[in-house]
């Protein structure tokens, strides 16, 4: 019996060693390339700190901001918490301020709970902005945001509208859950937009949240399809509820019946979109929500602030809000059938 | 005939019966074959999952890794299948190995709880990390659709028989094999009797660690026939599709009358627990329910149907101990 529990310990010791050395691999390798040589070069060191890393979605601007450090001659440092939790983006924060940054961009898991490591990494001289979702306004420089929140629900509302046909008929919203609070600021833009410009669309319920899960998005639009037969389209917000919506539609074959917009990635959507189930995935494109966050990292640094219209290579206009720090990368990229294959995200 | 109603999975039928009736009454189409078979493909997964834990509940136990097992399977089998030719011997090669990967996972469960003696709860707990861990770093969260998959895949996923889904199949004829386990086999009696007294039956000479081997190793096996029936319900792997899911599986098996603690299940309990979830979730939206009181909805029906049992239970102990004391 001794010899089984210590056998059985030290398996599990070694495989505690293991994921240890996984783990901090997969956290630190876009920080040890950038650090190396960073202090003999006297380059520019940028933190980028998403909500967790390892989602398709903070891949793809993982990419996008490793590719604008190689532009603009910056070190970028890559990295952030295995899960999106704010005690542990604390703690890269912290990891982050002992090497001596130059520019600290993070995408807070939660704003309050980031306050004041923030505002110790501005005592200690560094820049503190935030990307991809907002943190608490007093404490950073410069608020990079993907889009204008309430401007993207009118989009796709109105694509919406245009992928029906008509302006008359029922719609209903799905939801990723019913307290993310960036979806329901995109779903209070979509639902003014009806109000104000739609009056003969009728939602037939009000949001119904699909947690996440593709299974819970197809059965909960299968219900939706039997107890309202003139449904005419669906306006899916979250990644993956489109999916599961665009699978019932498939399976029912009522792609010409039924309209969805989602608001997905275009790799995952594919199959839909050639099929016609999903008509249009509205998003904006991560990696050059990366790139961007680099570049204006790099301007801060130097002291340059962004400026309305302000062209930023490989990126686009941007617009600066009249409080002269919250800058909205632009519009909205749509992906359809046709496009959907050139994006590796 | 009185027995059989005062049986503790009647409670949980009248509760269903009753919802039905409102529910077609809300809703015309709410009792057409279409939506039945909605909710009986819809929750075979669930029900699947549902009828391995019955046995582990039953013994005492309690298995939380479940969800993370069917993913670790659904994950390997999406990478697997992926290399498949596309012929019939794929799927038979997919029901070899993906309940092989469920067995050996599970029977690691029940080597844990019965030969070291932890707690299950904490067993599985460890477990469940340790493996949702593994999958996150293998597949980075990346999800997976069914375009790379095999043609045969999907058509088997689509393959109907009087238009009765493949996985309502599935889910019958595993209900009907642990049935038939729990009522007419040595092992399925030995299961019963150390949920009935643990110790009487160690005494009577049932090996305890051998039962607890087998009820997770079922488990296991289940988990990966509830892989199979989940890639074949989204068409896709889907990382985080059932995250969390291991509370609505354990909600199932004690909605049907199964005792937490131990003791008490019963298969046809469990199915109607299973059921009655289905239907709760299929009708709230039919009967044009505001989504903020779906919720308040299901907690209510979960108690009725809770207090409901459990007062028909204390009757039925109260008049055991009664004639006890006249005899």
């Amino acid at each position: 019996m001794k010899k089984l529990l210590g056998a059985i310990l030290s398996v599990v010791l070694m495989v505690g060693l293991l994921a240890g050395c996984v783990s901090s691999n997969s956290g630190t390798t876009s920080k040890a390339n950038g650090s190396e040589n960073a202090d003999k070069s006297g380059k520019l060191k940028i933190a980028v700190v998403p909500k967790l890393i390892g989602i398709p979605y903070f891949n793809a601007s993982e990419k996008g901001a490793v590719q604008a450090g190689k532009d603009l001659g910056v070190d970028v440092i890559y990295t952030g918490p295995t899960e999106a939790d704010a005690a542990q983006q604390v703690k890269v924060i912290e990891d982050l301020i002992s090497q001596k940054v130059d520019v600290i961009a993070v995408a807070p898991n939660d704003q309050a709970a980031l306050t004041p490591v923030l505002k110790k990494a501005k005592d200690a001289g560094i820049k503190v902005m935030d990307w991809d979702t907002p943190a608490d306004q007093s404490v950073v420089d410069l608020s990079v945001h993907q889009i204008d929140d309430e401007a993207y629900g009118r989009h796709i509302t109105k694509s919406l509208v245009e992928q029906m046909g008509t302006e008359k008929g029922e719609i209903a919203i799905l939801t990723g859950g019913l307290s993310a609070a960036n979806l329901n600021s995109w779903i209070d833009g979509a639902k003014k937009e009806l109000e104000e410009n739609y009056p003969g669309l009728k939602l037939v319920s009000d949001k119904i949240a699909t947690d996440e899960k593709q299974p819970v998005a197809y059965q909960k639009t299968l219900d939706l399809i039997k107890s309202y037969p003139d449904l005419k389209g669906i306006m899916a917000f979250s990644t993956i509820a489109p999916l599961g919506a665009a699978q019932a539609i498939q399976e029912k074959g009522l792609q010409d019946k039924i309209a969805i917009i989602g608001a997905n990635l275009p790799k995952d959507s594919i199959p839909f979109l050639e099929d016609g189930a999903l008509d249009l995935a509205i998003l904006w494109e991560p990696d050059k929500l990366g790139y961007l966050t680099v570049a204006l990292a790099k301007d801060l640094a130097e002291g340059k602030m962004p400026q309305d219209g302000q062209e930023v290579k490989n990126v686009g206009k941007i617009e600066v809000w009249e409080d002269g720090k919250t800058v909205i990368m632009g519009p909205p990229t749509d992906f359809t059938k046709e496009n959907a294959g050139n994006y590796d995200f | 005939m009185k027995s059989i109603l005062k049986s503790k999975e009647m409670s949980i039928a009248l509760i269903i019966v009753m919802l039905s009736i409102v529910l077609s009454f809300i809703s015309p189409v709410f009792f057409t074959f279409e939506n039945i078979t909605d909710i009986l493909k819809g929750n075979a997964v669930l029900g699947i999952l549902a009828i391995g834990m019955t046995l582990v509940i039953i013994t005492g136990g309690i298995d939380v890794s479940v969800a993370a097992v069917t993913t670790a399977v659904i994950v390997i089998l999406g990478k697997i299948l992926v290399f498949l030719p596309d012929s019939p011997i794929s799927i038979v090669l997919m029901f070899i190995i993906a309940p092989l990967i469920g067995v050996i996972l599970g029977a690691l469960n029940g080597m844990l709880v019965s030969k070291i003696q932890i707690p299950a709860i904490v067993v599985t707990l460890g477990t469940m990390s340790m493996i949702n861990g593994i999958i996150l770093y293998i597949t980075n969260g990346q999800y997976l659709n069914s375009t790379s998959f095999p043609k045969i895949f999907v058509k088997f996923a689509n393959f109907e028989i009087f238009g009765i889904s493949i996985l309502i199949i599935l889910f019958a004829l595993i209900s009907i094999g642990a049935w038939y386990l729990l009522k007419y086999t040595v092992i399925g009696r030995e299961v019963l009797a150390i949920g009935g007294n643990k110790e009487s039956s160690i005494r009577a000479g049932i090996n305890f660690d051998k039962v607890q081997i087998f009820v997770y190793g079922f488990m296991g096996l289940l988990a990966g026939v509830a892989a199979i029936a989940q890639l074949s319900y989204t068409k896709a792997v889907d990382p985080n599709g059932l995250l969390g899911f291991e509370m609505q599986v354990i909600a199932a098996v004690v909605l049907g009358g199964a005792n937490i603690m131990g003791g008490r299940g019963t298969i046809i309990g469990t199915f109607l627990g299973v059921l009655l979830l289905g239907i709760m979730q299929n009708g709230l939206i039919l009967a044009h329910i505001d989504v903020f009181w779906q919720k308040v909805v299901v907690g209510a029906i979960i108690l009725l149907a809770v207090t409901f049992d459990q007062i028909q239970y204390k009757r039925s102990k109260d008049k055991l101990a009664k004639i006890e004391v006249e005899a």
